[in-house]
Parts: structure tokens; C-alpha cells; sequence
């Protein structure tokens, strides 16, 4: 495979190349590369060791002994299209020599990644290979891809995509999900279908009504764990669950100004994990348990003002490609690989460096064993957007944004029975609170030149969550942050860019205090400089400086950026999917391309 | 080292023919119809696409921005300005809300499961396109204030 791509790396540049050369003849190839698309994406870091947050280290001991400071990871994508309805294509990736720095250490190498063959037209779409998926919210089905953080839930195998008329829609799909270089021992199985009832009957004064059914399937063979101390006992599989049955159903409806979206989800029966620190083969013997999700959003908008709600209540919800991912003390848990659901943390996902400090991250899962025992989340976050207009006492000359969010996340209310290995949640009770999050933002455009953003955080995060430990018993972190972001504009595409950030808190680490100034040189090019300072920490050798300094330059599909600096160690979170990350320093290239 | 070189050179030397046709990828409307850039471009000349997503600050400078100056641009030269979020089940419900809390006169599609984001092969947000009976003619990623004065001389150009 490797072969492969090397052979197609060097040739077709070559005849991309003498196309140049040649004019006239060109026509057949002319309208090969017409038919061709695709984009390269490579995030290359050279780390440094630096004198204050000590010599460059990898989390991770094997990669450690190889001590290689560069990385380059590279994503190229092409795909094909000819005959109007056939598309093929490829994605090659490379992780040379080594992953950047907490990746999945499977990803290390330079090979083709995923392929597919599709068909389309207006009512069938049909694939081969790999390929990405939704069912409904996600709540049972998602593969998706997430290049930042080293996700790649694409399935292999095929899919059928139906659609007879403007108000049905059916899919059918079946698949071994990618792992890094390789797929999951599993096979899954899925089949989605959503009707409109506007559309099929026309019904007037309802924007939308409509409702969806899935099921997804996932089975895997169990070999029995041999217990190293009592080799005689043999582990009952009577009643194992190597198929897992999981359903969904849900409806939308959209009356114009007001809308409810639901969802519920059942997962079938799955294991549990014993924790390394019992006694035990890891699975538990004899008990599965199956899970639910309730999501419930309802919203509210005209013209100059909206509100939305979204309760949201999940119960032992984590459901993986092999059920090994489960375990927390799997490679696969702590990178968060094999998901086959998506369960996104539904806090306000911030932009600034200080708002990512303290977050929140959503607990779905099930563990029985651990500490006291959890079973999984229940909450709920506001959003009221308001627009105060223009010529009003507060929108003054040209309108003023206002943003609220609102968010209270808890464990499930359950008790737990750890001898007999059994727990009862309740439907509607919140436990222990994990997070409290308040936040506003104003968006003032002061004069022509002029324009500001406000923010205000005020967060209570619980220690278990944020720094790792029992959940909902140790504590919380209360912080406050506020944030000034002003631009300034100087007129034919240039721009001064300030922002004050400062974070309060009596835990943890203390008072950080951060800015950033950027300078935007024309809509190609521009220039920045940040750091955030924790100049509150009590240990006075930890009152680190996290600098950047940094640029980017863009013309047309192709985006270079250049970036020297410090990163802060702590948990990476993007879309509800987090890992811990260490500091470390060094220099960052990224380059983005599409043709 | 020397794979990620090849992988660049190659690269480059397809930037020098750029895609022009459009992808046929499933979008939805905020009332979940189904469509796709290639479909919403028969219907209309001449199109301005930004993908966006309600946590992205310079995308939503971006749109504000062309919010501010929409009506004139459409007078001068009947431009139709679509942003597609890309915002996935995380924060998709602030969609709607949060544009019309903006009072935005924009057409809003979703793409949820990010399919056309991949496919057009856009790694960061905002990304805004120009696009002429079906073809794009014009790229540009990232926002800096006072793009959109560019951004409406490309359109003035195509118009």
C-alpha cells in the first residue's frame, strides 16, 4: 500500500506538470483534472525543549525513546468524478516519523486511509468503502472525522441511500468502523428512515413535522477471559452480549416561530468494566445492562430575538466499536477512540484561551465499580440571543448583540448496589452537580471604525471533572472570567485586533490574567502576539508565561500559519471530545490547500 | 520527512487547476429539505457562500458584517448570500435562534455531519465562496474586518 501512494505521489505531478507544457493536446487530461478535486492539509510542530517548562517530553514512553522533535501530520484528499453520477476517491495520510504529540499512537505512518466509490443520483446514492454517517442527533450512529484531535469514525464497508419522493428518505448501511490504520473486530449494521409529514400531506401552518426511526446493530465475538488465579472457573457467557440491538426515535416539529426537536434512544445490553484495582477479568460476569437517552430541545424565534432549550438526560450511553474501548483502562478510552455514538459536552463552547480552562465535560457512561459508582448525566442549557435594534436607548447608531447562555449539568440520581453488582437511576432526579455555567456576551459596533465584544463567564466546574478524581464529591471550581475583545479598523483592509482576558478563582490554580494583539496587514496576511499568564499560582516557580506569537498568510484555497510558542498543558476538548494534553513548546506550521 | 514533501509538491501542482464544479453533497434547510450547492446554484446566477458555525467569532464577524451591507449589495447586484453552519449535534439547536437573535436576512443551511465541509476541503471556518452559474470563481479562508469590501469587489466583478 505504501508502494502505492509513493508511485501516485510522484507521477501524477509529473503529468500535471507537462500538461503545463503542452497545450493543445491536453484535452482528455484537461478534462481529467476538471473532474478532480481534493485538499491537502499538513500540521507540522518542531518541538523544543524549553529552560522553563523543562525539556520536551511524549506522554507516551515508546514514542518518548525516539526522541524525534519534529512531526508532520498530513492529510490529502482527492476524489474523482466522471460519467455525472460516479465519484471515487481516496484519502492518504502521514504521520511522519512520528505523530505529533498525543495522537492515537496507531496513527503512525504513511498510508492510504480511506477509499470509497459512490453513485448518485436524485434518488439513489450508493457507496463502497468508507464513508461518514448521522443518524438523527447522533445519539446511536456517527462516524465522522475530526483531524485535531485524531478521530476518524468513517465506516467501511457499504451504504444504500434511497430516496422515492421529497418526504421519505431510507438508509441502509453496513460496516466495520476505522481504527487509525485498521477497523474495528465488529461488524455494524444500521438502518435509518425519516418521513415529512408537511410534505406527504401538506399540511398548511406547520412549517415542519416530521419524524425518524434507527437501528443500529454491533456484533462481536467474545472469547472468555481466563481468570489467572482460579484457571478451573469458566466465565458463564450464557446471555453474553455479542449482539447489541440499539433503537431511536425521534420527532421535529416547527410551527414558524416555535419548534421542539426530540429524541429518545435505547441502547441494548452491553458489559461493564471491573477497575484495574479490583479484583476480577475485567468483565463483569453475568450482568449487562442496557442504556437510554432523552434529548428535548424547544425553542422559541422571530426577528431580533430567539431561545432555545435542550434538556438532555443519558444513562450508561458510551457505546464503542469493540467493547474493549469501554474499558478505562484501555489505549482506546483514554483517546477516545471507537465511539460509534456521539455524545457532544452541551456547555457553550467558548473561543478564548482563558474560557477553556475550567470546562465541563459530559459523563454518559456507566461504572458501577468506580468509586461510588456513577450511571451517567442529566441537564439542561438555555441560549436567549437578542438583537437591541437600531435607534433604540440601547442598540444606539447601529444595534447592539446580546448573548446568554445558561447551563446546569448533574449526575443521574442512582443507587448502587456494588456487591451485587446492580444500580437503579432515577428517570428525573439530578444528583450531584458537576457544572454551573453563566455567561453573557455584548457585540457593540461603537462607530464606523470601531467595534468591541464583551464577555462575561461566571463557572462552577467540578474538580472530579476538571482535574480528574471521584465525581461530584471533591468540590467544585468557582471561576469568573472577563473578557474585552475591540477591534479597530485603519482603513483599505487593515485592522488592530486587542483583547483582555482575565480569569478569577480561589482554587486550583488561581488568578491568570491573558491578551492578544493582532494585526491584520490585508485580508491575506496577518500578525498576532498572546499570552496568558498565571500570575496567581501559589507555587511561585509555576507563575508560567504561555506566549505565542504567530501569522498566517491566505490566497485563495491555500492557508500558511506560523506560530512560535508555549502551550498549556491540560484537557483538549474539541465538540465534546476531550483528552489531556501536556505543555509543552515549539514552533507550529500548518498549511491548508484545495484544489 | 520526504513523504510529507512529495505530498506537497503534488499538492501545488494541482493548485494550478482549481476545482470548479460544485459538489452534489446533501444539505439541509433549517426546515429539514433536503438539497446541495450544485441544486441552490441553478436556481440563482450569482451566489456568495460563507460556511460558519455559531462558536466561530471571526465567522460571525464576517456575517454581521455582510448582515450590515446585504440590502445594498443586493440592490447593486442581486447577489444571493447563503451560510451554511457547520455545527454539529454539539450546537446545532443555537442555530436558528442565534440567526434570527442576529436578525440576519441570510438563507441558512445545515451541515451537520460536516460532509460538504470535507469536501470542499475546508480545514478552518469562516470559508466564503463566489459562485457563478455553477462554477466557483472565487475562494477565501478566514475573516479580517473589512474583508467584505474586498469580498463585494470580487462580487462586482462576477455580477
Amino acid at each position: 500500500m505504501k508502494k502505492i501512494t509513493v508511485l501516485i505521489v510522484l507521477i501524477l505531478p509529473m503529468l500535471s506538470f507537462s500538461q503545463e507544457t503542452d497545450t493543445k493536446d491536453n484535452t482528455i487530461f484537461k478534462q481529467f483534472l476538471d473532474n478532480l478535486s481534493g485538499s491537502l492539509e499538513t500540521n507540522g510542530q518542531w518541538y523544543t525543549n524549553d529552560a522553563v517548562l523543562g525539556d520536551f517530553e511524549d506522554p507516551l514512553p515508546e514514542f518518548d525513546l525516539r526522541n524525534e522533535h519534529i512531526r508532520v501530520n498530513s492529510y490529502l484528499r482527492l476524489d474523482y468524478s466522471f460519467l455525472e453520477n460516479f465519484t471515487v476517491g481516496l484519502q492518504a495520510e502521514s504521520y511522519e516519523p512520528l505523530p505529533l504529540i498525543n495522537y492515537y499512537p496507531e496513527y503512525n505512518d504513511t498510508r492510504i486511509a480511506t477509499y470509497y466509490a459512490n453513485f448518485r443520483n436524485k434518488k439513489l446514492d450508493i457507496t463502497a468503502g468508507y464513508f461518514y454517517e448521522q443518524f438523527g442527533s447522533g445519539l446511536l450512529l456517527r462516524a465522522f472525522e475530526e483531524r485535531q484531535l485524531g478521530l476518524n469514525t468513517a465506516l467501511r464497508g457499504g451504504r444504500i441511500k434511497y430516496t422515492p419522493t421529497d418526504f421519505l428518505d431510507i438508509t441502509a448501511l453496513y460496516g466495520q468502523q476505522r481504527v487509525a490504520f485498521d477497523v474495528s473486530e465488529s461488524d455494524i449494521f444500521g438502518f435509518d428512515t425519516n418521513f415529512d409529514f408537511t410534505k406527504a400531506f401538506e399540511i398548511k401552518g406547520l412549517n415542519r413535522l416530521s419524524l425518524g426511526l434507527s437501528y443500529v446493530g454491533k456484533k462481536e465475538d467474545f472469547t472468555p477471559p481466563v481468570n489467572e488465579f482460579d484457571p478451573e472457573n469458566e466465565f458463564d457467557i450464557t446471555d453474553f452480549p455479542e449482539m447489541i440491538n440499539s433503537y431511536s426515535a425521534r420527532v421535529d416539529v416547527d410551527f414558524g416561530n416555535f419548534y421542539i426537536n426530540t429524541e429518545y434512544a435505547l441502547k441494548g445490553e452491553d458489559v461493564t468494566f471491573i477497575p484495574p484495582a479490583l479484583p476480577g477479568d475485567g468483565i463483569l460476569e453475568g450482568k449487562y445492562f442496557d442504556g437510554n437517552a432523552l434529548i428535548f430541545t424547544a425553542g422559541f424565534s422571530k426577528r431580533g430575538l430567539g431561545i432555545s432549550n435542550t434538556f438532555r438526560r443519558m444513562e450508561n450511553m458510551t457505546f464503542t466499536a469493540e467493547r474493549n474501548a469501554k474499558d478505562i483502562s484501555s489505549t482506546e478510552f483514554q483517546f477516545n477512540m471507537q465511539n460509534l455514538n456521539y455524545l457532544p459536552t452541551l456547555t457553550k463552547q467558548q473561543d478564548y484561551s482563558l474560557a477553556n480552562i475550567y470546562i465541563y465535560n459530559t459523563q454518559p457512561g456507566l461504572f458501577l465499580q468506580n468509586f461510588g459508582g456513577q450511571a451517567g448525566e442529566i441537564g439542561n442549557s438555555l441560549d436567549v440571543f437578542y438583537n437591541f435594534k437600531k435607534g433604540s436607548k440601547l442598540g444606539g447608531k447601529y444595534g447592539t448583540k446580546f448573548t446568554m447562555n445558561f447551563a446546569y449539568w448533574a449526575l443521574l440520581d442512582a443507587e448502587f448496589n456494588q456487591t451485587e453488582s446492580t444500580y437503579n437511576a432515577e428517570f428525573l432526579k439530578f444528583g450531584n452537580r458537576l457544572n454551573r455555567d453563566i455567561n453573557f456576551e455584548i457585540r457593540k459596533k461603537l462607530n464606523k471604525n470601531w467595534s468591541s465584544i464583551f464577555t462575561y463567564i461566571n463557572t462552577i466546574v467540578d474538580k472530579g471533572v476538571a482535574l480528574g478524581g471521584n465525581l461530584g464529591t471533591d468540590g467544585d471550581i468557582k471561576s469568573q472570567i472577563v473578557i474585552a475583545d475591540v477591534t479597530h479598523k485603519l482603513g483599505s483592509g487593515k485592522s488592530v485586533r486587542l483583547e483582555g482576558q482575565h480569569l478569577w478563582t480561589k482554587e486550583d490554580k488561581k488568578n491568570w490574567a491573558g491578551a492578544t494583539l493582532e494585526f491584520v496587514a490585508s485580508s491575506k496576511l496577518a500578525f498576532y502576539v498572546t499570552d496568558i499568564y498565571n500570575y496567581g499560582n501559589e507555587i511561585k516557580e509555576d507563575q508560567n508565561h504561555y506566549y505565542n506569537v504567530g501569522g498566517s498568510f491566505t490566497k485563495g484555497a491555500t492557508r500558511v500559519a506560523l506560530n512560535y510558542g508555549r502551550q498549556r498543558g491540560g484537557l483538549l476538548c474539541v465538540g465534546g471530545v476531550c483528552r489531556f494534553v501536556p505543555e509543552n513548546t515549539g514552533l507550529t506550521l500548518n498549511i491548508n490547500t484545495s484544489f | 520527512m520526504k513523504h510529507f514533501i512529495r505530498l506537497l509538491v503534488f499538492a501545488i501542482s494541482f493548485t494550478l487547476s482549481a476545482q470548479e464544479s460544485l459538489p452534489t453533497t446533501e444539505i439541509k434547510t433549517l426546515d429539514g429539505t433536503t438539497t446541495s450547492l450544485q441544486e441552490i446554484s441553478k436556481q440563482n446566477d450569482l451566489i456568495v457562500v460563507s460556511l460558519w458555525a455559531t462558536w466561530c467569532v471571526p465567522c460571525k464577524n464576517e456575517l454581521d458584517a455582510i448582515n450590515e451591507l446585504y440590502t445594498d449589495w443586493q440592490d447593486e447586484t442581486n447577489v444571493k448570500v447563503y451560510a451554511i453552519s457547520i455545527d454539529d449535534s454539539r450546537t446545532v439547536s443555537r442555530v436558528k435562534p442565534l440567526v434570527n437573535g442576529k436578525a440576519w436576512d441570510f438563507d441558512i443551511l445545515l451541515d451537520t455531519n460536516n460532509d460538504l465541509k470535507r469536501e470542499l476541503g475546508a480545514a478552518t471556518v469562516p470559508l466564503t465562496l463566489i459562485i457563478k452559474n455553477g462554477k466557483i470563481v472565487y475562494r477565501h479562508s478566514g475573516y479580517t474586518p473589512g474583508s467584505e469590501d474586498s469580498l463585494f469587489e470580487e462580487i462586482k466583478k462576477h455580477s
